[in-house]
């Protein structure tokens, strides 16, 4: 078979998708990308949170113009379905009976309220893989905790660890855990299909973004629980690494340097011109260094406000010194590499134009990921999955539009 | 042939029950590759570790047991290794390169580190393993990608949040850009290259069986955390940059929603809940402690329900109110109090409140991993998902250098206690 043109993995597959949000539709995108049918249920009379968050096209709010909703749901379908309308629970159980994954996100209960969970779905479904994805699970004293990825990387320790140690927990400046937690999920999921392939049999997940987020903060749960010592935020420091740094240069571009190894170190005292303050005895051993960083900090600095970041960066790599540039969004479009990698994706969508889309972070050789269409419009997939998926005549169709079961 | 019972070596726990118990996976990764193996052993997959003779260079890396480094001491070593078998194996020479390839021979899945043309410079790349194995998945975790301008470009974790778009987003507008102290340009690397190997997985089954090589980016892995800043900027044109204590709105500092408390910091959406659904019980609760000023006013409360953005002048006075109420009170009052309230409000914690929270003790997150070399028991992790029928588990300690050498090379090549002596002098493992 030729290089890239295998069967898509997971062509056959069909989703029901009632997440919303960032981390549901993240993992259900993966699925849509690499062949299975996403099929997203929406709602007009509650819609989708990020359909009404920005950026808008032309800064004009609508439920089909958010780059934000977009990017999260390249190659899915998209049908609507009054949920609080015992028609449209009825209809959802009907699409279900059809699909092999169930994936949500609502706050626990809300699933059973509709009379969607898990033990209800399975008879119309016995094989059925369900995953919910709440921000803390389906059960304790927080299972009903309302928030967003922004909050909860507070909960989860990435405020704490981001930010200088002299000033506030200010955290990452996005929905953190949003982009963290859904990596998690997608291993679940993807685990538990393959595991249905071979014995047939599905099964329901539990997932809770804060615990799976804090498998993200390396060692600092160790350090607490073996050695008793509560890491924090260093800056741009490194409990283990020095130099490291971000450092302003000329054009006022920033930069950032890390020597990790004592290799990176002699290959940064070689690419500087060995000056002597590298020379200094307390500079000799990461061991030292890591308690010179201020004085490190201020030669790097100095030395970084002479040249602009292009030129710093060359000057590094060509040493075989880790240094990168602090990218903005628009250099990321830009960037070589990003490009050679053909990252971001352009797609053309019938209210938003052609707009710009996130790939997977991996190049499958023999079945690559694909996004096959632009994020659907709010209900765009009505007649395609209700009548042709699920049989409805033309009349039982149009019966639901009126009683408002497809709102 | 099995190694005799004496020989078994304690960890890792036998893990039968686990989704993926059928593979397994040989991992000659570094710090990008290690936590993606880690997390497909506690799904019951075989992983075996590969280290050169004398140990991972991960060994070195503190924070250390009792701060005394040492080659079992490393807690980055037992964050990313635990559950998986260890051996040793010298890839710089022929010898040991060959044996890596017949164990490829009875893997699924094979992670790796290596620098662009360094698998193929020692006939481990996807093209020799496949030949063998055809069902072979591959992970190549590098730093920018296996082709392109960048590929031999060095980057550690800062390299790949600063060149992936990632840290331009978090800092401060006076201090500039900054990285998150625990490293999550190795994290999202190692977390989304799992994915793309289950995907590869599962695509055998699609594809007579047939594997296939996953080529992952530790930049490409940054880029996609970037929130919806590529979109703002393909849209409105706007480059977002660190918002301190705010968060950003259409790619520019919106309100802030983090704010002081008595004793540490709350992080509070947007006003906290003043605007929306929730404001009338937010402004209720403020009232009853005194802090609610203006906000009660029949004029205030109908900007606070109302469409409409509002004015500088009115966002700084919501945070001013805000600001005064919170740092009266502890953080977790705060966030039981608003979440009753319906407004979705969160601590900030630090690793000691998070090992201490109420809903992870509620839910009996925490596992307890038994070191037998040091009579010690700690606390790790627990679940990051609960599957129903094919459960999650922590396998026990991360491996010694080289402790399952025995076991591992008798029963998948069938090498002898003799042989293994030779293949030791002659210093293959």
């Amino acid at each position: 078979m030729p290089r890239g043109k295998g069967v898509k993995p997971f062509a056959g597959i069909r989703v029901a998708d009632f997440s919303w949000v960032g981390v549901g539709p993240t993992v259900t995108k993966y699925l849509a990308d690499h062949g299975a049918e996403v099929i997203r249920i929406e709602s007009a009379t509650y819609p989708e949170a990020l359909r009404r968050a920005g950026p808008f096209v032309d800064d004009v709010p609508g439920l089909d113009r958010s780059g934000y909703y977009a990017n999260f749901n390249s190659s899915k379908l998209g049908v609507s379905i009054n949920l609080k309308h015992p028609k449209g629970q009825e209809l959802a159980r009907r699409l279900v009976a059809h699909c092999d994954v169930v994936a949500e996100s609502f706050t626990p209960g809300t699933m059973a309220k509709f009379g969607l969970d898990y033990e209800r779905l399975r008879e119309v479904r016995p094989d059925l893989v369900m995953i919910s994805m709440p921000l803390f699970g389906q059960t304790g004293p927080w299972a009903h905790y309302q928030g967003y990825g922004h909050v909860l990387q507070a909960a989860a320790g990435f405020n704490h660890l981001t930010g200088w140690p002299d000033g506030p927990p200010i955290g990452t400046g996005v929905a953190y855990t949003d982009f963290l937690a859904p990596h998690f999920a997608a291993i679940a999921l993807i685990a538990a299909l393959d595991y249905r392939r071979r014995t047939g049999e599905g099964q329901y997940i539990d997932f809770s973004q804060f615990e799976a987020s804090i498998h993200g903060l390396w060692t600092a749960v160790h350090d607490w629980t073996v050695n008793g010592r509560e890491q924090i935020r260093l800056g741009n420091h490194d409990i283990d690494a020095a130099p490291h740094g971000c450092y302003r240069c000329k054009d006022g571009r920033y930069v950032v340097i890390a020597c990790e190894t004592e290799e990176h170190w002699e290959r940064f005292r070689a690419a500087l011109g060995r000056p002597e303050w590298c020379d200094l005895e307390r500079m000799r051993r990461k061991g030292s260094r890591l308690r010179e960083q201020k004085e490190i900090d201020r030669h790097i600095g100095w030395w970084c406000e002479q040249y602009t970041a292009k030129y710093v960066f060359d000057l590094m790599q060509r040493f075989g010194v880790p240094c990168g540039i602090v990218k903005t969004a628009e250099e990321m479009f830009r960037d070589p590499q990003m490009r050679h990698r053909r990252h971001y994706w352009f797609l053309e969508h019938p209210v938003m134009g052609r707009r710009s889309y996130d790939g997977p972070s991996f190049r499958l050789s023999l079945t690559p990921g694909e996004l096959t269409k632009a994020a659907p419009c709010l209900g765009e997939d009505n007649e395609r999955v209700f009548k042709g998926l699920l049989g409805l005549s033309d009349d039982e169709y149009e019966a639901l539009l009126v009683e408002g079961v497809l709102e | 042939m099995s190694a005799p019972k004496s020989l078994r070596s304690p960890v890792p726990l036998p893990h039968p029950d686990g989704p993926l118990s059928p593979y397994r996976v040989l991992d000659f990764s570094d710090v990008k590759g290690q936590l993606c193996g880690r997390l497909l052993a506690e799904l019951g997959a075989d992983v075996i570790k590969v280290e050169p003779r004398g140990g991972d260079p991960t060994r070195e890396r503190g924070p250390f047991y009792r701060d005394q480094p040492g080659e079992e001491r490393s807690l980055v070593w037992w964050a990313l290794n635990a559950g998986k078998r260890s051996i040793t194996l010298e890839l710089r020479l022929e010898e040991g390169r060959e044996l890596a390839r017949c164990l490829a021979e009875k893997a699924d899945i094979v992670i790796q580190t290596f620098r662009p043309g360094e698998a193929k410079a020692l006939g481990l790349e996807y093209a020799t393993l496949a030949k063998r194995n055809p069902g072979i998945v591959v992970v190549s975790i590098t730093n920018f990608g296996l082709t392109g301008p960048y590929r031999h470009k060095e980057a550690t974790d800062i390299v790949g949040s600063a060149m992936g778009g990632h840290m331009m987003l978090n800092g401060d507008p006076e201090r500039g850009p900054v990285r998150t102290t625990a490293p999550q340009a190795y994290t999202q690397a190692n977390v989304q290259a799992c994915v793309g190997a289950l995907i590869a997985l599962y695509a055998r089954w699609n594809n007579g069986g047939r594997g296939q090589l996953v080529d992952v980016s530790m930049q490409e892995a940054m880029a996609n955390t970037m929130d919806n800043a590529q979109q703002t900027w393909d849209i409105r044109r706007v480059n977002p940059r660190g918002p301190g204590l705010r968060r950003n709105r259409d790619g520019l500092p919106g309100p802030r929603y983090l704010y002081e408390a008595a004793d540490g910091w709350v992080a509070c959406l947007a006003y906290g809940g003043l605007v929306g659904p929730a404001s009338e019980a937010i402004v209720a609760w403020l009232a009853e402690y005194g802090e609610a000023g203006e906000l009660t006013s029949p004029a205030w409360r109908h900007r606070l329900q109302g469409l409409q953005p509002l004015s500088p002048e009115e966002g700084a006075y919501l945070e001013e109110r805000l600001a005064a109420f919170c740092r009266r009170f502890p953080k977790d009052w705060l966030v039981a109090e608003a979440q009753q309230r319906g407004a979705g409000w969160a601590p900030v914690y630090s690793p000691r409140e998070i090992v201490e929270c109420e809903q992870l003790r509620a839910r009996e997150y925490w596992v307890r991993v038994h070191h037998e070399d040091l009579g010690e028991t700690f606390v790790y992790p627990g679940a990051p998902f609960r599957l129903s029928r094919t459960p999650w588990r922590q396998r026990g300690r991360a491996p010694h250098v080289g402790e399952h050498n025995a076991e591992v090379y008798g029963e998948l090549l069938g090498i002898d206690s003799a042989t293994l002596r030779r293949l030791r002098l002659r210093m293959v493992i």
